[in-house]
C-alpha cells in the first residue's frame, strides 16, 4: 500500500504545510482558522489556534529556512507568523489584492513571498491565481488562473538575487516581467509545478487535462494529457520523470515520462475498485449511469441507493492539496495530501516498484 | 462518384457553410457505400465552426452520420481518438434536442465511449466553453 498512514484531523482541510522537521503540520479546517498540531507519542495534539484572519484560510506554507508561517486568505490579506516563545506572532503583509488571495508559497530560499506575488499579480492576473510555484532558482514564478492560463514571470531583482547564468547582467528580466503565458487550458488551471531541476512545469485544468512543458523559454515545448477521469487540483513532481497528480477521484494519479520525455498516465496509486456487477456493491456513479442508460446495472432496486465509497481508497473525497516530504533516504519518495474529507494521508513509493525506474 | 466542389474561400460564414455542404454530399455518398464510421469523421472533420448558422448546419450533417451508425462500438474502434472529445459534445447536443430517436442513439454512442475514453471526455465536453456546438 503506497499510503503508510491516514490521520483523520477534522471534516474538511483546505490546505496543509508541515513544518521544517515535520514534526508538526499548520492546516485550515476550512474556516478562518490555521491549526498546528504536533505528533506526540503517535498521538497528534492540537498544539497551537492561529486566528487573525476573517475569512476562510485558502494557503498555507512553512518555510524550512525561517521556520516561518505564511497564511493567506480570502479576505485579501496575509500574514507571516514568527513563533516567538510558546507563541506564534502575526505580521500583517499589506498585499493590495481586489480578489481573494488563493495560495501561498516561500521561495526556496525563504523569501518573503507574498508581497512579491501580489505585486505581480495585480499587473497582469484579469481572474483568481489559483496556483503559485518557485523555480528551485529562485527568480522564476510560475502562476495558474481561472482564466486558463498558466504564466511565469521573473522576480529577479537586481542587488538581491544573484544569477549564476553566464549571460551578462544586461540581459536580466525586470522584475515582474512575464516570460511565458501559456494558453492550452479552455478552462481553470489550477496546482502548477516545477519539476527538481526547473526544467519541467506541469498544471491541470478542469476540464481533466494535465499540462506539461519543456523548456520554459522562448519556445516550449507543451504537451497535452487528456486524463481518463474526474479533473485534478493539484500536482507535484517527486523526480523529473514523474508527476503524482490529485484531485476529484479521490486517488492520487501516477504520471511519468518514458525515455523520449513523452508523459503518459500509469496508474492509481491507491487502491481502487471499479463498480463490479455484483448486487449490493455498485457505486452512486454505476447507480446513475444505470438509470441514464435505462437498465439497473447492479441488480439493486431503483429505492436503495448505496453510499457511494470508493472501497479501500485512503481519500473518501476531493484531495485539494499534495505536499513534499522530506526524504529518508536518497530516492525514497514521501508526499502528504490533504482532502475535503479532512483527512491528511501519508504517502510512500518505496514499494512501488513499478514505479522505482522513474524515480 | 464525387459531385464536383465549389470553390471554397477560407474565413466566412457563408464559406464556411459552401464548405460544409460539400462535407454533407461527401457524408451521403460513404453512408450510402455503408461507410457510416467514416461518414462520422468526415462529419467531425473541422468542427466546431464559431458562427451560429454554421454550427446548425454543422450539427445537421454530424446528425445525419450519427444517425447511421449502427455499430456503435466498431465506429469508436475506427474513429481518431482526437474526434472523441468534439463527438461528446455533439453526443450532449443530440441529447438536447428531446427527440426519442436522436436521444436513443446518443445514448447509446454516451455509454461507449464513457466506457471507452472515461469521465474526463464528459469533462472537458463541459467545461470548454470556448469550441461550443
Amino acid at each position: 500500500m503506497a499510503a503508510v498512514a491516514v490521520h483523520q484531523f477534522v471534516q474538511c482541510i483546505t490546505c496543509h504545510a508541515w513544518s521544517p522537521d515535520q514534526s508538526m503540520i499548520a492546516f485550515c479546517p476550512n474556516n478562518n482558522e490555521v491549526h498546528i498540531y504536533k505528533l506526540l507519542q503517535d498521538k497528534w495534539e492540537k498544539l497551537h489556534v492561529l486566528q487573525k484572519h476573517d475569512q476562510l484560510v485558502s494557503g498555507i506554507d512553512w518555510s524550512g529556512t525561517s521556520n516561518r508561517i505564511v497564511s493567506v486568505s480570502h479576505d485579501r490579506n496575509s500574514f507571516v507568523w514568527n513563533q516567538e516563545g510558546p507563541e506564534w506572532v502575526p505580521t500583517l503583509v499589506i498585499l493590495r489584492l481586489n480578489r481573494a488571495a488563493l495560495c501561498v508559497q516561500w521561495s526556496p530560499k525563504g523569501f518573503a513571498v507574498c508581497r512579491w506575488v501580489s505585486k505581480v499579480i495585480r499587473k497582469k492576473h484579469n481572474s483568481s491565481v489559483t496556483g503559485v510555484s518557485w523555480h528551485p532558482n529562485n527568480i522564476l514564478l510560475a502562476t495558474t488562473s481561472t482564466d486558463g492560463k498558466c504564466r511565469v514571470f521573473s522576480t529577479f531583482i537586481k542587488g538581491v538575487d544573484t544569477r549564476e547564468s553566464k549571460t551578462g547582467s544586461s540581459s536580466d528580466p525586470k522584475f515582474g516581467e512575464q516570460i511565458l503565458q501559456l494558453d492550452l487550458s479552455s478552462s481553470w488551471a489550477f496546482g502548477v509545478n516545477w519539476s527538481p531541476s526547473g526544467n519541467t512545469l506541469a498544471y491541470v485544468g478542469h476540464n481533466s487535462m494535465i499540462y506539461f512543458v519543456d523548456d520554459v523559454g522562448p519556445s516550449p515545448l507543451a504537451q497535452n494529457v487528456a486524463v481518463r477521469y474526474l479533473p485534478l487540483r493539484d500536482v507535484l513532481f517527486v523526480s523529473e520523470k514523474m508527476v503524482i497528480g490529485v484531485g476529484f477521484d479521490c486517488n492520487p494519479m501516477v504520471f511519468a515520462a518514458d525515455k523520449s520525455g513523452l508523459w503518459s498516465f500509469i496508474r492509481f496509486l491507491g487502491e481502487r475498485k471499479e463498480s463490479s456487477s455484483g448486487p449490493k456493491s455498485g457505486s452512486q456513479i454505476s447507480e446513475a449511469f444505470g438509470k441514464l442508460y435505462g437498465q439497473s446495472r447492479q441488480g439493486l432496486s431503483n429505492d436503495t441507493v448505496e453510499p457511494s465509497k470508493i472501497q479501500g481508497a485512503a481519500h473518501d473525497n476531493c484531495i485539494n492539496c499534495i505536499e513534499l516530504l522530506k526524504q529518508k533516504g536518497p530516492k525514497t519518495k514521501r508526499f502528504s495530501t490533504s482532502g475535503m474529507d479532512g483527512k491528511v494521508v501519508i504517502w510512500d513509493l518505496d514499494n512501488q516498484h513499478d514505479l522505482r525506474e522513474y524515480l | 462518384m464525387a459531385e464536383a466542389e465549389k470553390p471554397v474561400e477560407p474565413g466566412s460564414a457563408e464559406n464556411i457553410l459552401t464548405k460544409i455542404e460539400n462535407k454533407s454530399g461527401k457524408i451521403e455518398n460513404l453512408i450510402k457505400q455503408f461507410k457510416p464510421a467514416e461518414a462520422l469523421q468526415t462529419a467531425l472533420e473541422d468542427s466546431p465552426p464559431q458562427d451560429e448558422r454554421c454550427k446548425s448546419a454543422n450539427w445537421t450533417v454530424v446528425h445525419k452520420a450519427l444517425m447511421a451508425v449502427k455499430d456503435v462500438e466498431g465506429m469508436l474502434l475506427s474513429l481518431d481518438p482526437k474526434y472523441y472529445d468534439i463527438l461528446m459534445k455533439y453526443v450532449y447536443r443530440g441529447l438536447s434536442t428531446g427527440d426519442p430517436a436522436t436521444c436513443d442513439r446518443c445514448l447509446k454512442i454516451h455509454e461507449k465511449l464513457t466506457e471507452k475514453v472515461g469521465f474526463g471526455c464528459i469533462l472537458r465536453s463541459l467545461a470548454d466553453t470556448v469550441n461550443t456546438v
